[in-house]
C-alpha cells in the first residue's frame, strides 16, 4: 500500500481554459477520490434578469453568460419569452435560427477537440485544428455580424436575414472544408501516440451515465441515446432538415474525439439542406402582451442539454428565471469517473468533458 | 410540461415510484419565492420521442427543512448545494458554502421586503 | 506515425497560415454591427430608443425651453441594433459598418458617463417640474381673473 497524497488541480493551471478545480486523492499517482468546487465565476445573472432588465432586453443579456454557446441562450430564452406571450414565431425565423446553432456546433467542436490534442501533448495538432476552425468564425461573422457575440435571436424572431450570396458562400466554404475534415478524422483515428493518451482513459459505463444523468456528447460516446434534438420537435424541425443521432459505445477520450468529428459531418449536411431550402417569410412577429404564467423549454447547446424556466407576472420584469446549463449535470459524473486514472491523463480528461464554466457558475 | 403536486412528507416516496434510471432523465431542482411561501420543484423528462417535461412541486414554509433526493437520484446534489446557497432554505444532509463566501449574506435571490 | 513525420517536414517549407494583422486585412462583411449613428433633423424626441437599449448607452437632456438632446456612448453600447428597429421614423437612427476607435483617457468615458446619465435624467425631471409648476400659476391666475371679473360685474 503506498502513501496517500492528495493534488489539486487548482482554478489557475497550464492546462485549463475554464476556472474550475479538483482536489485527488492519490496512491502512487493512481487517483482514488476526487472533491469538486466550480463556483468561481458566478455573476448573479438569474438576479439580474430578474430585477434590472426588462424581458425583451433579456435576451441580449443571457446571450452573454457564455462565450461559446452564445446563440443557444439566447434561442432558448427567445423561445421560453414566447410561450409566456403565447405568439408563434415565422417559419423562415426557425431555419434561420436552426442554421446558426449549427455553425456554432462545429466551431465549438472543433475548439474542443484542438485543446483535447493540445493537453495530450500533440501542439501541432492543436495550431492546425485550430487553422482548419477559422472559416466558421469568418462564417458566422457574415451572418450575424460579429465572430463572437451574435445578438441573432430576439423574442419574436431573428434581427437579420440571410442574403443569397452569403448563402451561396457558406456552401462553397463546406465544400473547401470536407477535405480538411476527412484529414483532421484520420490523424484523430489512426495516430499511434495520440492513442496512447487517449485509448482506455476516463472511460464511462452506460450505467454510469445512467446513474448519473448526465448530458451531451460525454454520455452519446458511453452509449446512452439522449439528445434534445431527438426528443422534441415542436419549436424547431430537426428531423426535418435532416438531423441524425450518433453514438458510440467505449466511453473514453477516444470515443469522444471521433463522436464530436462525426457530429460535424451532420451538422454540415443540415446546414446545407437549410441553405437549399429556406422559406421565404417574415422575420419577426410583432406583439404587445406581457409574459405571464411559467414555461420550460429545453435545447441542446453543444455541450449537452440546456434548459430555461421562465414566471411572467405580466409586467415589463420576470418573475423568475433558471437556467441550467449542459455542465451543471455533469459535474457528478466528472468527479466519478476520476477514479482508477493516472493523475498524468488528467488535463485530457477535463478537456474532453468539454467544461464550460461559465454557464454553470452563472 | 406536466405539474404533479407533492408534500414534503411524499416527496421521497413519489419520487421514488416515478423515478426509473433507465427511462427517465433528472433534469434539476428549482425554487420560486411566493412572498409567503415557497415552491420548489423537480423536473424530469424521458429518454425517448415525444417526451414531455414532469415537474413535481410542493408549496412549503421557507423555514421547513426539504428531504433530499440524494439516495434516490444520485447526481442531485449539485442542484440542491447550489438552492441552499442562493435561496437560504434548508435541506436535509446538505452544507452552506459551495456557491457563495462564508461571510456574504445568504438568500441573495429572495424577494426583497 | 511515419506518415505525420513527413508531414511535419513537409509543413518547414509552406508559408505560414497567419494573416499579418495590421499590414494584411482581415475578412470584413460590409453588414458588420458597427457605430449607431443619429440624423438631428429626422428625430420625433420620443425617446423611444432609450426605453429599449439594454445596457443604457443612450439618453436625452432637456434644457430649461424644452429642446432635447441626444448622448450616445460607443463604450457602454453593445452594438445590438434595438434603438434602431425601434425608431418610428426611418433614417433617424441607423448602424454603420465601421467598428468603434478606442477611448482616450482624456475622454472619461467611464465615470463622465455615469455623471452625464445622471445629470440628463435630473434635468428632464427639472423640465417636467418647471412645466408643471407654471401650468398650475397659469391656471391660478386664470381662476383669479374670473373671480375679480364676477366681482365687478
Amino acid at each position: 500500500m503506498g502513501k496517500q497524497y492528495e493534488i489539486p488541480v487548482g482554478a489557475q493551471h497550464i492546462s485549463l481554459l475554464e476556472p474550475l478545480h479538483f482536489k485527488f486523492t492519490t496512491v502512487n499517482e493512481k487517483i482514488k477520490s476526487t472533491e469538486a468546487n466550480v463556483f468561481y465565476v458566478h455573476r448573479g445573472i438569474e438576479l439580474a434578469c430578474c430585477s434590472k432588465f426588462k424581458f425583451r432586453q433579456v435576451s441580449f443579456v443571457v446571450g452573454r453568460v457564455c462565450g461559446l454557446c452564445s446563440i443557444s441562450h439566447s434561442t432558448a430564452y427567445s423561445q421560453v419569452a414566447e410561450k409566456l406571450l403565447k405568439i408563434e414565431i415565422p417559419t423562415r425565423a426557425k431555419y434561420l435560427r436552426m442554421l446558426v446553432i449549427e455553425l456554432d456546433r462545429i466551431h465549438s467542436h472543433l475548439l474542443c477537440l484542438s485543446h483535447v490534442a493540445e493537453n495530450s501533448g500533440f501542439e501541432a495538432l492543436f495550431m492546425k485544428t485550430m487553422q482548419y476552425r477559422e472559416f466558421s468564425m469568418e462564417l458566422l461573422e457574415a451572418v450575424c455580424g460579429n465572430r463572437v457575440q451574435y445578438d441573432f435571436a430576439i423574442v419574436g424572431g431573428v434581427s437579420r436575414d440571410l442574403k443569397p450570396e452569403i448563402g451561396r458562400w457558406i456552401l462553397e466554404r463546406m465544400k473547401t472544408f470536407m477535405p480538411q475534415l476527412e484529414e483532421l478524422v484520420d490523424i484523430y483515428q489512426n495516430n499511434w501516440t495520440l492513442s496512447l493518451k487517449n485509448k482506455g482513459i476516463g472511460v464511462l459505463t452506460k450505467e454510469n451515465a445512467m446513474r448519473l444523468n448526465v448530458v451531451g456528447p460525454f454520455a452519446r460516446a458511453a452509449g446512452l441515446a439522449i439528445d434534445v434534438r431527438n426528443e422534441t420537435e415542436d419549436l424547431l424541425p430537426w428531423k426535418e432538415v435532416g438531423f441524425e443521432m450518433i453514438t458510440d459505445t467505449a466511453g473514453d477520450v477516444h470515443a469522444r474525439n471521433m463522436l464530436r468529428l462525426r457530429e460535424i459531418y451532420v451538422s454540415i449536411r443540415i446546414i446545407e439542406n437549410i441553405i437549399n431550402g429556406l422559406p421565404e417569410s417574415a422575420l419577426i412577429t410583432e406583439t404587445k402582451a406581457f409574459p405571464d404564467g411559467e414555461a420550460t423549454v429545453r435545447l441542446e447547446a453543444p455541450r449537452g442539454e440546456l434548459f430555461y424556466y421562465a414566471k411572467g407576472n405580466k409586467t415589463q420584469v420576470l418573475e423568475r428565471l433558471k437556467i441550467k446549463a449542459p455542465t451543471f449535470s455533469n459535474v457528478g459524473a466528472m468527479a466519478e469517473t476520476f477514479k482508477g486514472n493516472e493523475y498524468g491523463s488528467v488535463p485530457a480528461i477535463i478537456a474532453s468533458y468539454d467544461p464550460c464554466l461559465s454557464c454553470t457558475a452563472r | 410540461m406536466k405539474k404533479i403536486e407533492t408534500t414534503i412528507e411524499k416527496l421521497k416516496s413519489d419520487i421514488a415510484d416515478y423515478y426509473k434510471p433507465d427511462q427517465h432523465h433528472f433534469i434539476v431542482m428549482n425554487a420560486v419565492d411566493l412572498g409567503e411561501k415557497m415552491e420548489i420543484q423537480w423536473f424530469f423528462s424521458d429518454y425517448a420521442y415525444p417526451c414531455d417535461t414532469t415537474c413535481f412541486f410542493a408549496i412549503v414554509n421557507p423555514a421547513e427543512e426539504i428531504p433530499s433526493i440524494k439516495e434516490i437520484v444520485v447526481s442531485a446534489w449539485v442542484a440542491e448545494a447550489e438552492l441552499v446557497d442562493l435561496m437560504n432554505i434548508k435541506i436535509e444532509n446538505t452544507e452552506k458554502g459551495f456557491v457563495l463566501e462564508p461571510d456574504f449574506e445568504s438568500g441573495p435571490l429572495r424577494k426583497k421586503k | 506515425m511515419m506518415k505525420t513525420f513527413f508531414k511535419a517536414l513537409g509543413n518547414v517549407l509552406k508559408k505560414p497560415v497567419t494573416t499579418k494583422y495590421p499590414f494584411e486585412q482581415t475578412y470584413k462583411p460590409d453588414d458588420y454591427r458597427g457605430l449607431i449613428g443619429f440624423e438631428e433633423s429626422l428625430c420625433i424626441w420620443c425617446r423611444r430608443c432609450e426605453a429599449v437599449c439594454p445596457p443604457g448607452a443612450i439618453v436625452f437632456s432637456q434644457d430649461m425651453e424644452g429642446q432635447q438632446a441626444y448622448h450616445y456612448n460607443r463604450a457602454v453600447c453593445i452594438y445590438c441594433g434595438e434603438c434602431v428597429r425601434s425608431c418610428p421614423k426611418e433614417g433617424a437612427l441607423f448602424q454603420t459598418a465601421e467598428p468603434a476607435p478606442c477611448a482616450l483617457k482624456a475622454e472619461n468615458i467611464n465615470n463622465g458617463w455615469n455623471k452625464l446619465f445622471d445629470e440628463a435624467i435630473a434635468s428632464r425631471e427639472a423640465y417636467a417640474a418647471e412645466k408643471k409648476r407654471k401650468a398650475a400659476a397659469a391656471k391660478s391666475a386664470e381662476v383669479k381673473k374670473d373671480t375679480e371679473s364676477k366681482e365687478g360685474s
